[in-house]
Parts: C-alpha cells; structure tokens; sequence
C-alpha cells in the first residue's frame, strides 16, 4: 500500500486531481492512498500518519525549500506536480510521477 | 522572456513565502474560515426576512403571524451580528495551535479579554447587558487584537515559565485549570488597565477608539476603488507566477471585506439605505467571474471557438469548474502561469470587471450588494441575481461578455500557437 499526500492551498482543484489519479489508481490495480490537505495541515497529518511521498500542487511549490527538510529524515521523498499535468487534470502523469518519486528514493 | 520569466518567479517566491506563512495573517485566515459557514447560513435567513417580491411580507404575515420576521431574524442576529465572538475563538486557536498552547485556555481568555474592552449598558429595570452592535462586524477590529494580544500575553507567560506546578499525583485536568490561573490572571488585569485607562480620556470606551481611528479609516479605504484596483492587480501578478495570490490577498483584505458586508446586510435588514459598493460579494461575484482573471469568458472561448486539440481539451475540463469559480485547470494548464502573452489579459480582466461594477453601482443602474454572504462558489449571473436582483444578473452577463471580449484577441493567437504545433508534430 502506498500513501501519497498532495499539499496544495485551498483544496478545491486539487480535489478533482486526487479523484483522477484514484481513477488512474484502480484502473491500473495499484494499491494506494491518495489524499490531499492544506498546506497548514501539514505538520499535523505528518505525525499522525504514515505518508510515503508528498507531491506539492504548483500554487505551493515554493514551499518545498521549506517542507523538505521535514521529511528528509523519514526518507519521504518530495516534489512539485507539473504544472500543466495538474491543470489537465492529467491523473495518470501525476500517478506516475509518484510512482518514479518512490522508485528513485 | 522565459527566462526572465523564471527569474521573477525565483523573487516573487519568497515574498509569497513570508505573507503565505505569516502566524498574524495564518490567524485571520483560518479565523474568518472558521466563521465563513454561519456568515453564509445567517445571510440566507436575513434574505429570507427581506426578500425583495412585492406582497410577500403580507403574505407572510397572513401564514405566520404579525411576529413572523422574527423567526428569521433570530438567526441571523445571532450568527452575523455576534460574528465578532466567534472571530476571536477562531483566531486565537489558530495562534495557539501555531504557538503550542492550550487551546480551551486561549480560546476563554481570548473571550474574556474581549468582553472586558466591550462597554455595556445599563438596562431600565436593572441589570447590565451588551448591545449586540458591540459584537458584530463594528466590534470586529477590537476583537482581533484582542485575540492577538491575549495569546502574545500567554505565550509570554508560559515562556517564562510562570505556572503554578501541581504534584504529579494531581490528576491532569485539575493541574491543567490550575496551570491556566496566572496567564488567564495577567491577561484580566492588562486588559483591566486598558479599560480603565481609556474610561479616563475622552473616548471613554476602547471600542469606540479602535473603531474610530483604525476599523473606520481601513473601511473607508477599502471601500474606494483604487485601493481595490492595487490589491487586484498585486493578487494577479502573483497568480501570474503561479502562486495562489488569491489566498495571500485576500487574508489579508477579508475582515475589511466582510466588515463592508456587514454593515450593508444591517442597513438591509433595517430597511435602510445600503452604505458600502465594495465589499466581499463585489469581490467575490462581480469582480472574480470564473475565479480570478474573470475567465469565464475565456473558459467559453475555449469550449466554442478552438481550433487545436489541447484547448478544445481544456475547454470541456475546465467549463465545469469555472462555473463555480475555480479556474486553476485554466490557469495551470493553458498555462497562463509565466506565459506572457495570457498573463496581459490575466491581470486586466479582473481591474476591469472592477470598474465595471463600480460605476454600474455608483451611476445607480445596479443595486449595491444587500449583504447576503453567499458562497464564492455560487454560479454567476444566479449570484448576482440574490446579492443585487435582476439588474445584478444582468451586470453579469455583460461582464461574462467583456471577459470574453478582452480574452478573444489573445486566446486566438494562443489557440493559433497551439495548434500549429499540433500539425507541426503530426507531420
């Protein structure tokens, strides 16, 4: 099972992303926990639950300088989704974008 | 250009950075997120009080009784105009979640210090009571900083370490009451002193002087266009570089925003004259009409009238959204993210839906907003028909055909850039 975190700002769009790569998700039989939270929610989701790569919505990603290193010690590997695959709604490159974070660790 | 592009991207990162993750600013957002539902809830019973249908009060008279505006004023009253109170418990649990401070703690001090700055008044048979004007949207000001201020003081407190220590067999609740008496007691007595001090100037109550120099004069600014121009276009040039300066500005601008609604939604259900154009409805559903950049307009072009394959995609995914005033698939994926032929009109089309609305209001030919909080998210042209009757609905389907008209020249030459790519790669 594998559980990806998607940090974006409000939650609205990135909602409709989560929903596509869950689509992407089960149509290609992967085992996997997507969500999304608030930027501000992010410490607290971290210590509650155990999150295996965090993709960052492009309205936030200049906050990877800063969230990186929080997950350095856990080996969760982290990185912005592609601008346009997020604004296409693209679930199965943001899927496999995680999928390769994971790969790559 | 596109690197030059990227190199403002690189600058314009770290300022979003610092308001984006201010505490102060972080607190007023998830204050007034925390409040935004019973906004929404008791404006639909204060619409419901006043709809604007000729032989409707007499109507509802005749089913409900002479006292039938007051099962939907009572609602309201107590969600709208008490929205101070529920401001200051929402922001000082936001301050302490961020400080690591006991919440209860912060959240009953917080309401305590408020209440102290609050004048009162003397009722004729007796006994005290707070008119409910004094925790509404003209309290608002004097609440956040007490909300501030009351968390600073506990942080402070418990910095120092200034707590009373309960054995360890002392159970956690009891020690926990215990350990919240001396911040709880110093913010009492600092608050205490500010009443008193002030009761001996001639403002007489602290209400009544951060209304007047500070709650006043923001309302009276943010009210005038160009202050609303400024902040519009310094909230599209951070979309611009794909930061959600949406978010940034408007944390910043809520409570004038809210206030300004507010204050039209009494003088709504008071019958009179509404006072303020701009507000958070004005913002929200005649300036932002498909979500920042009004691309609406843009959103139909791109369902209608493209010639490539990667737009007419783009215009069945994002129709749907936009209706609803989210446009990120647009933003993100026409891009008009750091592609400087999109962002000229990105950053036009919002100041001119502003002006628009403005002098359709100012000349008369559309009501002001009455003050109900509908959600951002209500489709336009159903929005502006509750917040400004028929007229506002109209304002908006000519706003949606401005939109379009200033997208059109771009969208095409973008559309035309698209599309000679496509072929160029079939071949």
């Amino acid at each position: 099972m594998k559980t990806i975190m998607l940090v974006c700002s409000a939650g609205m769009s990135t909602s409709l992303m989560v929903s596509k790569m869950k689509d992407t998700a089960v149509q290609r039989n992967i085992d996997a926990d997507i969500f999304a939270i608030s930027a501000s929610e992010f410490d607290d989701t971290l210590a509650n639950k155990d999150v295996n790569v965090v993709l960052l919505g492009p309205q936030v990603k200049f906050m990877k300088k800063q969230l990186a290193p929080k997950l350095a010690d856990k080996n969760v590997p982290i990185d912005a989704i592609n601008m346009q695959h997020y604004g296409m709604m693209n679930g199965e490159k943001v899927l496999e974008q995680a999928l390769q974070l994971l790969e790559n660790k | 250009m596109q690197k030059l592009m990227e190199m403002l991207e690189e600058k314009m990162a770290p300022i979003a950075m610092k308001l984006d993750n201010n505490r102060y600013i972080t607190a007023i957002k998830d204050g007034f997120f925390g409040v935004m539902s019973l906004l929404i809830i008791g404006s639909f019973f204060l619409l419901l009080a006043n709809l604007p249908i000729t032989g409707y009060p007499e109507f509802m008279a005749k089913i409900l009784g002479d006292e039938w505006k007051t099962y939907f004023t009572v609602p309201y009253d107590v969600t709208m105009n008490l929205m101070t109170v529920y401001v200051v418990i929402a922001m000082s649990r936001s301050l302490a979640k961020t400080y690591k401070l006991d919440s209860i703690a912060c959240i009953t001090s917080a309401i305590v210090a408020f209440l102290i700055l609050t004048p009162m008044l003397e009722l004729k048979d007796g006994g005290y009571g707070i008119p409910i004007t004094n925790l509404s949207a003209s309290g608002l000001f004097l609440g956040m900083l007490s909300a501030v201020l009351v968390v600073e003081i506990i942080k402070f407190v418990d910095k120092k370490g200034w707590l009373i220590k309960m054995p360890d067999s002392v159970p956690e609740n009891v020690s926990r009451s215990f350990s919240a008496l001396i911040p709880g007691l110093f913010v009492i007595i600092i608050f205490n002193l500010i009443r008193i001090g002030f009761s001996l100037t001639p403002f007489e109550n602290v209400q009544e002087f951060v209304f007047h120099y500070l709650q006043l004069p923001l309302l009276t600014l943010g009210d005038t266009l160009p202050a609303m121009l400024t902040s519009t276009i310094f909230e599209g040039t951070l979309w611009s570089f794909g930061i959600h300066g949406s978010n940034v500005v408007s944390g910043i601008l809520k409570p004038i925003w809210l206030t300004l609604t507010a204050e039209n939604a009494a003088a709504f259900s008071a019958g009179e004259t509404l006072p303020y154009i701009i507000n958070y409805q004005f913002y929200s559903n005649f300036m932002k009409i498909g979500g920042f950049g009004a691309t609406f307009g843009l959103a139909i072009l791109l369902l209608t009238a493209a010639k490539s394959s990667q737009f007419k995609a783009l215009g069945k995914l994002s129709i749907g959204p936009s209706i609803f005033g989210i446009n990120e698939p647009i933003i993100f994926g026409l891009p008009i993210v750091l592609n400087p032929l999109m962002i000229i009109p990105f950053i036009l089309a919002t100041p001119i839906m502003a002006v628009i609305a403005y002098f359709a209001m100012s000349s008369g030919l559309v009501p002001y907003t009455n003050g109900t909080n509908i959600p951002w998210t209500t489709p336009p042209i159903i929005s502006g028909f509750i917040v400004s009757g028929w007229k506002g609905a109209l304002l908006n389907v000519v706003q949606i055909i401005v939109s379009a008209g200033i997208y059109y020249p771009f969208f095409k030459s973008a559309d035309r850039i698209a599309y000679k790519k496509e072929q160029d790669e079939k071949e």
